[in-house]
């Protein structure tokens, strides 16, 4: 086994760089390693058979050359980004692949990858579009389906008990997550946007106990420190899809703003909910992937059934968490960024800016393609956006 | 194209310099810069304070502080016209709308990833017509019915252009036909931010008297053009560097000045 | 002297046009109802679930896609584009929804139906319907109206399982569970917000008279097997909203198709085709229509370019369900067959374990997909990618894929929008199309060699 050497936020840095290293180590080890795409694949159920779950993304800096016999250009870059990966051999390191129900797109990239990507095992998870009740059984019926084959692919009984340790364990590690975001609180945050970025990619690729064990380094060596970032004017939440690569934030973080907050899967929306610990695991389960990850991919309305509608109460109700994190964190400014062909947050940019508007929050969206040189213009909006809230 | 303006206590314009300095900006801001202090009949260091914007507004060493053209655009046309809510600003690689409400900037749009709406499309369609840019605007006068012009890229509008000619369509008609297409774009741009009176506009394309009927006309109401179009965002950024050097010395604090060089800028930092 | 008047390159059903008017007739009686203060909403696509349910509790409805349609033809989307602009939405999101939302937004703020709105306008609904079918963005579209409606929003839920997990044991039943769960508790809804009981008497009825219509329809389509082609997919296009979107008349419709069901038969039996001049290519339609140019395919008819049929908007097959006592559930049981059902009908017993193993041990099949290519004899398919539509145009290279590796049936792409004609070049579509029958004249050779049948 090798000897890890550093610690805290270096190692961070080395995982952030080269996130297949770990992986590649696992199974050279005998551990097997499963991809998975967004928020939707139930990484417990994974955790449980002794599969090490990991994230998978797309790549800002390398150019698309292979995805566009398969997939068209009108489509969200970051999915044709991580198809394009695929197709080039980069995710080879996988044993298999988990995908799920999240976006018009998303829901191809299954089709896609099983056709012309190498690869040994997958499963999709058909997420429900709403949380009414029997969506949430149709999900727990999905969770059954995703147990079954995972028992198929390892010989192992996915046993309530283990199942059990696994969301303990997972839960764990949200509260070590939110515990980090505490640090995020103070003026100025003791972290900034990016490296906090940086820290969860990295947890993202590692099995569970050893991102939790990261995040204790981390946390401590954050709380002790005295080079974190400098005090600065505009303290912003950043909200929509998913940025696992830090040009954007590092381009907002350089000027007068900190990024304290977030509201992307690749930030919050992972962490902010623990799993409910039910007599049958997966009813917990069922209840936390479908409703209370946040993504707009999922319908919400105010009232299960409502007959009668309000727009703001709506909004409210869907969107309160935000204002809640606003006031916690001490926000007062909102970025929405979203990539470009992003349906399920397009819609959602002027119903968001609605509440934020109602609850006195200025927000400004942000429309890029994921490539690093879509970022010299974004510059200009930003320093405008902070100039005109100073 | 860099622009200078350099004002004085009394907000008189000392001086006025815009230059093409196209690829070259940042190389040669410092000599921009340098006639600028010969008009005015200045040393640089009896410059209290020096505030860059715009595009390249980074590669400008001897700033002492870096503004948004956005805010400082809004500035100079409050200056021009205290009453001002919308502000349009066309100029050659973008075009961009400010909505200001009691002389302060409160929302903007900016369109700057494709050449339809900027000066741009108007110099490429006036070479693809024999033209000359400044021409434009009084060809378009003599229109008495504008051909519409559909496409809404540069490229394909220049292949439009050429099929009109060769049809037998009067220059002026598509000349018109082009300055509603770049006033129509750009009012479709600033429709988010709600159209208000009074309405100023700005940049290089203000002078074209056809645009500015075109825009008036997409947009429903007047629009004022100040007689210096090309300085509002440099005279916007001199105000604004003179409010900030007031504030500062009735605090009693020092002018947080820049490491300031007059010289080339060497490499981007 | 006499001039010859060529006749028009494609040869329309005279029965087309009785079911074309009922569009039209559609936006005239949600209008009439809305004026008599009757329930009226605003539905889309949703493969069938709904039109029961509304036709039982007698709720009118129109359909914003379908006004995007005729907007988009008529010219008169682009200020309702605009506005949508300036109301903050991306302009990437689909055609039709920003259509819908610009149209809303101007509805709303004048207080009554935009004046120059075509065909008299939508009426202002009580209720948006929605569906999971096909895209996710379109109940996003629906949910955003609440900037401008205080109409409350159902969503249809429908699965979509991949191929695999569609395969795996139980699952069929648990999907027909949950949509029939799903459409008890959207009874109760409806039931509240329109203060009425349910007369599922009526509501049986509905069911078994839309599956006998859809039936028909489908025989209908089946003819279109024959050389020549007896039906253009415009004639197709023109006749399909009764069964593809709704009609508040089923039985109606179902002599209207029949009607149609004894042209074409006619047409086989003496070898007619659906285009006037000689059939040269049979293609196949991949994608949305270009709605607001459908003369394009007058053109390409010119030159013996014969659409025997298209891959969206078609019933589901007729299927068995005398078994079935509740109405919910035949209802579900007939639009939602599944993939198992599906193989075992295309496939004898021998092929078909083979191409569930093949499902199982891949993860897909190609042999189940795009197989009206070899039903219809087809030898290229037209795809239409769309710049705002991404649920059909993401599917549509694999379509491509599948449809050379399988049946050696060659592609053309042609770009174009749902809404804004001016991306859909149809000068240059032509030019391409003229390239395109020489790889059509040397796929037809392939084929031979490769032994399939056409």
């Amino acid at each position: 086994m090798v000897e890890v050497t550093s610690k805290g936020l270096t190692r961070v840095r080395e995982i952030y760089q080269d996130r297949p290293h770990r992986a590649k180590e696992l199974r050279a080890e005998d551990k097997k390693v499963i991809g998975y795409l967004c928020l939707y694949p139930v990484v417990e159920m994974m955790t449980a058979v002794d599969l090490v779950p990991y994230r998978m993304f797309g790549d800002m800096r390398e150019p698309i050359t292979r995805a566009d016999t398969y997939m068209p250009t009108v489509v969200c870059p970051f999915l044709r980004s991580l198809l394009d990966l695929g197709l080039k051999g980069k995710y080879e390191f996988l044993d298999g692949v988990v995908m799920a129900h999240t976006c018009d797109v998303g829901a191809q990239v299954p089709g896609l990858w099983n056709t012309f990507v190498e690869t040994h095992y997958s499963h999709f998870i058909d997420t429900p579009h709403t949380i009414h009740e029997a969506a949430q059984k149709q999900e727990k019926g999905e969770l059954q389906d995703f147990q079954k084959s995972l028992e198929s692919l390892t010989g192992k009984e996915l046993t309530r008990e283990r199942l059990r340790e696994a969301i303990e364990a997972h839960n764990q590690q949200r509260a070590l997550v939110r515990e980090l975001y505490d640090l995020r609180k103070p003026d100025p945050p003791l972290i900034s946007g990016t490296e906090t970025l940086q820290v969860v990619v990295a947890v993202m690729s590692l099995p569970v106990e050893e991102g939790s064990k990261l995040l204790k380094e981390v946390i401590d060596e954050v709380k002790e420190r005295r080079n974190g970032p400098p005090k600065k004017s505009a303290r912003l939440l950043v909200w929509g899809p998913v940025i696992h690569e830090t040009p954007l934030i590092e381009m907002i973080e350089s000027l007068d703003a900190n990024m304290v907050m977030d509201d992307t899967c690749v930030g919050s929306r992972a962490y902010f909910a623990d799993i409910k610990l039910t007599d049958d695991p997966l009813d917990g389960l069922a209840y936390h992937y479908l409703v209370e990850l946040k993504c707009p991919r999922t319908f919400r309305e105010g009232v299960y059934g409502e007959t009668s509608k309000e727009h703001m109460t709506d909004l409210k109700s869907r969107f309160n968490y935000l204002g809640d994190y606003a006031k916690e964190w001490r926000v007062n400014g909102v970025i929405l960024q979203a990539l470009r062909y992003c349906d399920s947050h397009g819609y959602e940019v002027p119903v968001v800016k609605d509440y934020l508007a109602n609850i006195g929050l200025p927000s400004i969206y942000l429309e890029h393609d994921y490539t690093e040189g879509a970022l010299a213009p974004l510059r200009t909006r930003v320093q405008g956006f902070l100039e005109v809230i100073s | 194209m860099t622009k200078v303006v350099i004002i004085d206590n009394d907000e008189e314009i000392r001086a006025r310099v815009v230059s093409h300095t196209g690829a070259e900006h940042r190389r040669l801001a410092n000599k921009v810069m340098e006639e600028g202090l010969k008009q005015a009949g200045l040393s640089f260091d009896e410059i209290s304070y020096v505030i860059a914007t715009g595009y390249g507004r980074i590669n400008v060493p001897f700033a002492d502080r870096q503004i948004t053209e956005l805010t400082c655009h809004a500035r100079g046309v409050v200056n021009f016209l205290p009453s001002v809510r919308l502000a349009i600003d066309i100029g050659g690689q973008d075009a961009k709308g400010l909505k200001i409400n009691d002389g302060k900037l409160i929302d903007f749009a900016m369109s700057d990833k494709c050449a339809a709406g900027t000066g741009r499309f108007l110099e490429v369609l006036a070479a693809a017509l024999g033209l000359k840019v400044e021409d434009l605007g009084n060809i378009s006068l003599k229109s008495a019915n504008k051909v519409p012009i559909s496409s809404t890229c540069t490229v394909f509008a220049q292949q439009e252009v050429i099929s009109r000619l060769s049809e037998g369509v009067p220059l002026e008609d598509i000349v018109a036909g082009l300055h509603d297409a770049i006033a129509s774009r750009v009012a479709g741009m600033v429709k988010r931010l709600k159209i208000e009176p009074d309405v100023v506009f700005t940049g290089g394309v203000a002078k074209n008297i056809g645009v500015v009927k075109a825009l008036e006309k997409n947009l429903g109401c007047e629009v004022f053009v100040p007689e210096e179009p090309l300085l509002s965002g440099a005279l916007g950024a001199a105000l604004l560097g003179k409010e900030i050097t007031l504030k500062t010395l009735a605090e009693g604090e020092p002018i947080p000045r820049g490491e300031r060089r007059l010289e080339e800028a060497t490499f981007f930092k | 002297m006499t001039t010859e008047v060529k006749k028009r390159a494609i040869n329309r059903l005279q029965t087309m046009y009785a079911l074309r008017a009922l569009v039209d007739e559609m936006y005239q009686s949600s209008l009439e109802a809305k004026k008599e203060g009757k329930p009226v909403a605003w539905c889309m696509l949703d493969g069938g679930y709904g039109g029961p349910f509304l036709n039982a509790m007698d709720v009118e409805s129109v359909y914003p896609e379908n006004y995007g349609t005729i907007c988009a033809a008529s010219g008169a989307a682009a200020p309702f584009l605009e506005r949508s602009a300036a109301e903050g939405f991306p302009d990437h999101l689909c055609g039709y929804a920003r259509n819908c939302l610009g149209y809303t937004a101007t509805m709303t703020e004048l207080g009554e139906i935009p004046p120059d709105a075509p065909t008299g306008g939508m009426p202002r609904p009580m209720l948006l319907l929605s569906s999971g079918m096909v895209c996710d963005a379109r109940f996003k579209w629906f949910q955003a109206l609440g900037r401008y409606l205080n109409a409350p929003v159902w969503t249809l839920e429908v699965p979509r399982p991949g191929m695999r997990e569609s395969l795996m044991e139980g699952a069929y039943e648990r999907n027909v569970d949950f949509i029939v769960k799903e459409l008890r508790v959207f009874v109760t809804f409806l039931e509240g917000l329109l203060g009425e009981k349910m007369d599922w008497d009526k509501f049986e009825q509905d069911v078994n008279t839309t599956i006998e219509m859809d039936r028909v329809w489908f025989e209908v389509n089946e003819l279109r097997k024959a050389r020549p082609g007896p039906m253009h997919s415009r004639d197709f296009w023109s006749s399909m909203s009764a069964s593809a979107l709704r009609t508040t008349n089923p039985k109606r419709v179902t002599d209207l198709y029949r009607k149609m069901y004894d042209e074409v038969k006619d047409r086989v039996d003496n070898k007619i085709a659906g285009i006037n001049r000689e059939e040269k290519y049979r293609l196949t339609f991949v994608g949305l229509p270009p709605w607001h140019s459908l003369g394009f395919f007058d053109q390409l008819a010119e030159r013996g370019w014969n659409f025997v049929i298209e891959q969206a908007y078609h019933p589901p097959g007729p299927i068995d369900l005398t078994w079935v006592k509740d109405p919910i559930e035949k209802l579900v049981r007939y639009r939602y067959q599944g993939l198992d059902h599906q193989i075992d009908d295309i496939f004898e017993p021998e092929e078909a374990a083979k191409v569930r193993e093949e499902i199982i041990e891949c993860g897909y099949s190609h042999q189940v997909a795009v197989r009206d290519a070899m039903d219809y004899q087809c030898d290229g398919a037209i795809l239409h990618t769309l710049l705002t539509c991404r649920g059909t145009t993401a599917p549509l290279l694999l379509a491509q894929n599948r449809l050379m590796e399988v049946w050696k049936v060659p592609s053309l792409v042609i770009e174009g929008d749902i809404v804004d004609q001016t991306l859909f070049d149809p000068v240059d579509a032509l030019r391409k199309a003229e390239a395109f029958e020489e790889t059509m004249d040397h796929y037809k050779k392939v084929r031979k060699e490769a032994g399939l049948g056409w």
